[in-house]
C-alpha cells in the first residue's frame, strides 16, 4: 500500500512541536537485538530516527488502534505497543529507566486520534454549557439547549477552520499509566460522541490548511453570527456581565452554531454583542495570530 | 521509511467518517482521473479500486492544504511539495464542500489547535482549567500558554 511518505516524513521534523521525544530502544523484527533509537512522537504517529540529528526518520508507527502494555523482559523497564488486528506485529521497546517508561507508556496509550477527539467534544461540551448559562432565560422558545446538554440532533457542531503549528510542549509528570489508546482513560463522564453533524459551508471559496499559514487573508470568512441568528431580539436580551461569548438563536429557537475561533476575529460587521470589550480582545488576540501565522509562512517560504 | 502497513490496511477498514466513490488524479505528471472509493478515516484519507477490499494507497492529512478547485472538485496539496496536486472530483458542490470541510477538520494538529482555544476559553470564563478534574492538565498535548509563539524546532528530550 502506497503512502505520501515523503510528506509524512516532513511531518516527523517540520516545526510543529511534538508531544514526546526521547531515546528508547527498540527491539528489531528479524533481528532480535534492541536497537537505540531517538522516538519523536507527533499525533497519533511514532516516529524512529537513527540518531537525534538524523534528517528522516526510518520509520514510523501508526498508534491508531494500539494497546500499549508493560511486559515481561529480560530487558529492563520494557513495554510493548500491540494491535489488535490479524498477524499484527507487537512492538517491543525498553527505556532507559522507570519513569522514562511510565512517562512514555502514558504518552503513547493516549496518542490516539480518537481520544483527542474525545477531549475536544468535551470541552466543546462545556463551553457550550457556559455559554448557556451565562445568557440563560432569554430565549422563549426553543430552549431545550438551555436545560442540561443540547441534543445532538439539534446542536451543530462547529470547528475552526484552519490550525498551525505551534503549541508548546511541557514535561509531561506521569502519575499513572494507562494501558490503552482506544479506551477512553479518564476519571470523569466523558460523552461517547459519535457523529460531528457538519454546518453549513461557509467557507466554500478559501483554501484551508491544516498545516502552516494560509496562504490566502482569511477575508471571505462569513460570519456564523448572520447565519445564525435571524432574531435581534435574542441578541440583546442575552446581556450579562460582559464575558459572554455570545451565541445567536433563531425564529425556530435552534441555536446557532458556537462561533469558531478564527472567524471572530475575521468579522467586524457582526451586531455589536454584550461582551464588546471582550470581544475586542478577542478580535485583536486573532489579529495578533493572524499576524504571526502570515510571518510564519513567509518565513517557511 | 518504514511503516506499520498491516495496521494501516486494517485502519482503512474502521467505519470512517466520509466515503464516497470520486475521480481521483494522482500528483504526477501523466496521471489520469480514475473513479476511486475514497474514504476518510481519522487523520488518513485511504483510496481504493472500486470494490477492492485493500486500498491501493493512503494520504496522511497533516502538513497539508485542501483547496476547491472549481465547483464541484477539490485538490489536497502538502506543504513540503505545494506543487504536486493531488485531484479529487465529486459530483457536486455539495459533495465537494462536505468533502473540503471534512478533510480541513480531519487533521490532529487541528484537532490540537481547537482544544487548546476551547481550553484556554474555558479558563478565562469560568477562571478553571478545564481539565484539571480528569487529571489530564499536564499532558504535553494539551499545553495552552505557547499558542502564539513562534517555536524554534525543539527536538529536546522533554
Amino acid at each position: 500500500m502506497k503512502l505520501n511518505e515523503r510528506s509524512v516524513a516532513h511531518y516527523a521534523t517540520c516545526d510543529s512541536p511534538p508531544d514526546k521525544t526521547g531515546f528508547l530502544f527498540k527491539k528489531g523484527e528479524r533481528n532480535t537485538a534492541y536497537h537505540r533509537r531517538w522516538f519523536v512522537l507527533k499525533g497519533n504517529m511514532l516516529f524512529y530516527f537513527e540518531e537525534r540529528d538524523s534528517r528522516e526518520p526510518i520509520g514510523v508507527i501508526v498508534l491508531e488502534g494500539c494497546t500499549v502494555e508493560l511486559c515481561e523482559s529480560a530487558e529492563e523497564f520494557a513495554f510493548a505497543i500491540k494491535f489488535d488486528c490479524a498477524k499484527a506485529r507487537v512492538y517491543k521497546m525498553a527505556a532507559e529507566n522507570q519513569a522514562a517508561m511510565e512517562s512514555w507508556v502514558k504518552a503513547l496509550s493516549r496518542a490516539s486520534f480518537d481520544y483527542m477527539r474525545l477531549v475536544v467534544k468535551e470541552l466543546e461540551r462545556q463551553l457550550e454549557e457556559i455559554q448557556e448559562a451565562a445568557g440563560g432565560g432569554c430565549v422563549g422558545a426553543g430552549v431545550g439547549g438551555l436545560q442540561g446538554r443540547p441534543k445532538s440532533s439539534s446542536r451543530r457542531n462547529q470547528v475552526v477552520a484552519r490550525s498551525r503549528s505551534g503549541a508548546s510542549s511541557s514535561t509531561s509528570s506521569s502519575s499513572s499509566i494507562s494501558s490503552s489508546s482506544s479506551a477512553s482513560p479518564m476519571a470523569g463522564p466523558f460523552p461517547a460522541q459519535k457523529s460531528l453533524q457538519d454546518e453549513v459551508q461557509l467557507f466554500s471559496d478559501c483554501s484551508k490548511e491544516n498545516g502552516v499559514a494560509w496562504s490566502k487573508p482569511p477575508a471571505a470568512f462569513a460570519n456564523g453570527f448572520v447565519e445564525g441568528a435571524s432574531s435581534c431580539v435574542a441578541w440583546e436580551a442575552c446581556t450579562d456581565s460582559g464575558n459572554n461569548t455570545v451565541i445567536g438563536y433563531g425564529a425556530d429557537g435552534m441555536r446557532a452554531p458556537p462561533v469558531p475561533p478564527r472567524r471572530r476575529g475575521a468579522s467586524l460587521e457582526s451586531p455589536v454583542s454584550p461582551g464588546t470589550g471582550c470581544f475586542s480582545k478577542l478580535h485583536d488576540w486573532y489579529g495578533r495570530e493572524v499576524e504571526e501565522l502570515r510571518v510564519q509562512w513567509l518565513q517557511s517560504q | 521509511m518504514r511503516f506499520n502497513e498491516k495496521e494501516l490496511v486494517s485502519l482503512s477498514r474502521q467505519p470512517s467518517e466520509m466515503a464516497a466513490e470520486l475521480g481521483m488524479r494522482g500528483p504526477k505528471k501523466g496521471d489520469v482521473v480514475k473513479k476511486r472509493l475514497v474514504k476518510l478515516v481519522v487523520n488518513f484519507l485511504f483510496y481504493f479500486r472500486i470494490d477492492e477490499e485493500e486500498p491501493i494507497g493512503a494520504l496522511l492529512l497533516e502538513q497539508c492544504r485542501v483547496e476547491r478547485e472549481d465547483s464541484q472538485s477539490f485538490s489536497i496539496t502538502f506543504l513540503d511539495e505545494a506543487e504536486r496536486k493531488y485531484l479529487f472530483e465529486c459530483d457536486s458542490e455539495e459533495q465537494r464542500r462536505q468533502w473540503v470541510d471534512s478533510i480541513m477538520k480531519a487533521s490532529y494538529e487541528f484537532m490540537r489547535k481547537n482544544l487548546i482555544f476551547y481550553r484556554t476559553e474555558i479558563h478565562r470564563l469560568t477562571g478553571k482549567d478545564p481539565l484539571e478534574q480528569y487529571g489530564i492538565s499536564d499532558e504535553t498535548r494539551f499545553q495552552v500558554n505557547n499558542g502564539l509563539r513562534l517555536m524554534p524546532r525543539d527536538t529536546s528530550s522533554l
